[in-house]
């Protein structure tokens, strides 16, 4: 599913990520971690194409993405649901219409949109909040949101960045059993986490990056 | 289908969202687009009094002396086949003179001492408009001037002259001021889409980063431009039409216009200001998207 060959990414002057060789298969679990700034979250967002290697290549899917065009990777990114970080959710649009913009870009039917869209929140538990406002909403509502704006359109790929940053132990366990749900019925899941607890409690495999570079790796 | 639907209902969000800047953006658009009608307007009604001046224009055909009553009645048919001829009236010599005496009044004693009637007989004619009055007049008169008999054809060229004169520096302020609106109309749309733009940097964002393709955020942008430049023709032309109402109620107390029938602007100009709107609408979102992609790009 992902393959990167001899990857580095440079802001500037600042080197993000080096000599980066990874293969993740289709249908893995696996998890990023590394201390803060080790390059986790640049690495996810290659992956998912926000930002373009310096140098190196990346493959999704079979797909180049140093020489995919623009329309091209919007494509793609139809098929990989992302979870950031800060949620990136739209304060004035309800959480139903927040989930429902992933598949309204497909184009999708609006009898099609309004049932995938209340069936994946109910999946969630956020059935009741259809209506409310992201700033109306927990820290943990507001993440389950995040999660079902990216697996509403039922992605091959799901990437994750800090999914639990700022969740206590019973919702973070929560969120981890909604991934591993996820991954059952085949999607492939990239978490980049720094938590060592949440890591500690799986047995997925764990790839280690530290100032840039891959030290480690975990099965 | 469906798609149009969203992007239609995005625009009208965006524009709700937005009251205040395209209040502000439409006012003045509507201001533009009104003087740019009152032009049109002017326009249109100095160049259809012209055209029925010059359909009641008299045009005078003078003879020679000593035709034949043959000869007169040949020229005479000769000017009714013509199809601008509204009436035609012959005034023979004799009748000239009494006319003459009849507009001199007091003085005409000064006639008395004329032994012969030094007035050529001819005949009055009123002319229809057909087109442009100055060429037709100038090919009646070259057309009237060649038949055996007539002596001299006259018309008064001159007011003619000044009259398309005065439409044609019409028609370039027209010109020139709609032109000069249009531009001013452009760069006020694409800052108001700007401005909305900005306004919604964020959830452009989003949609990129969900797989919108970036027609699919331009396209509500290109519509509310849209919305804008249409709208605001209309309420600029339903503006337009109050006042010539108002103005053809007061017609009769202004000034000696008051014989002047005023008309509105035809319905291929409502058509074109309307097209002419929607094309700025557009143009100046297709502009102000385009900047915002090209920095995004970046």
């Amino acid at each position: 599913m992902i393959r990167m060959f001899h990857v580095r990414k440079t802001f500037g002057g600042n080197v993000a990520l080096r000599d980066i060789n990874l293969h993740i298969k289709k249908g893995e679990f696996a998890f990023v971690t590394g201390p803060s700034g080790a390059g986790k979250t640049t690495l996810l967002r290659l992956i998912f194409g926000a930002e373009r290697p310096t140098s190196g290549h990346i493959l999704i899917d079979g797909i180049n993405l140093s020489r995919i065009s623009r329309k091209r990777l919007d494509l793609l990114r139809r098929r990989i649901g992302f979870v950031f970080q800060d949620f990136k959710l739209l304060p004035h649009k309800t959480v139903f219409d927040n989930v429902a913009l992933s598949l309204e870009v497909m184009g999708e039917r609006q009898t099609f949109i309004r049932k995938r869209t209340h069936q994946t929140l109910r999946s969630l538990g956020l059935a009741k909040k259809e209506t409310a406002y992201p700033l109306q909403l927990s820290g943990g509502e507001q993440q389950r949101v995040a999660i079902a704006r990216a697996i509403v359109k039922n992605p091959v790929l799901l990437l994750a960045d800090e999914p639990t940053g700022n969740l206590d132990p019973d919702l973070t366990k929560e969120i981890m059993l909604l991934f591993r749900t996820i991954h059952m019925k085949g999607t492939t899941v990239v978490i980049a986490t720094h938590s060592r607890e949440l890591l500690d409690r799986t047995a997925q495999r764990k790839i280690v990056l530290y100032r840039g570079e891959i030290v480690g790796e975990e099965e | 289908m469906r798609r149009i639907s969203y992007f239609v209902r995005q625009a009208i969000i965006n524009i709700r969202n937005n009251r205040l800047v395209h209040f502000i953006g439409l006012s003045t658009m509507v201001i533009s687009i009104l003087i740019l009608g009152a032009f049109a307007l002017l326009y249109v009604n100095v160049y259809g009094w012209l055209q029925n001046w010059g359909g009641s224009m008299r045009v005078s055909v003078y003879l020679r002396d000593g035709l034949s009553k043959g000869e007169v009645a040949q020229i005479e048919d000769f000017i009714k086949q013509q199809l601008e001829i509204e009436s035609c009236r012959y005034v023979s010599k004799a009748m000239a003179l009494e006319d003459l005496k009849q507009a001199l009044g007091p003085q005409s004693k000064l006639l008395s001492a004329l032994s012969t009637n030094p007035l050529p007989a001819s005949f009055e004619l009123e002319v229809k408009g057909l087109g442009d009055p100055q060429k037709q007049l100038t090919r009646l008169q070259e057309k009237l001037e060649k038949l055996p008999g007539v002596e001299e054809v006259q018309y008064s060229q001159v007011w003619i002259e000044r009259f398309k004169g005065l439409l044609d520096l019409v028609k370039i302020i027209g010109l020139v001021v709609g032109g000069l609106l249009a531009m001013g109309a452009l760069f006020i749309v694409t800052n108001t889409i700007k401005l909305t733009i900005y306004s919604r940097k964020e959830e452009i964002e989003i949609l990129k980063l969900v797989g919108a393709t970036d027609w699919f955020v331009k396209m509500p942008f290109l519509i509310e431009g849209m919305i804008q430049g249409v709208f605001s023709a209309a309420v600029a032309l339903v503006i337009l039409f109050g006042g010539y109402i108002l103005f053809s109620v007061k017609k009769t107390t202004f000034l000696s216009l008051a014989v002047l029938k005023i008309q509105f602007i035809p319905f291929p100009y409502v058509v074109a200001i309307l097209g002419l709107s929607l094309v700025v609408g557009v143009l100046g979102s297709l502009i102000a998207v385009g900047r915002f992609f090209e920095v995004a790009k970046d």
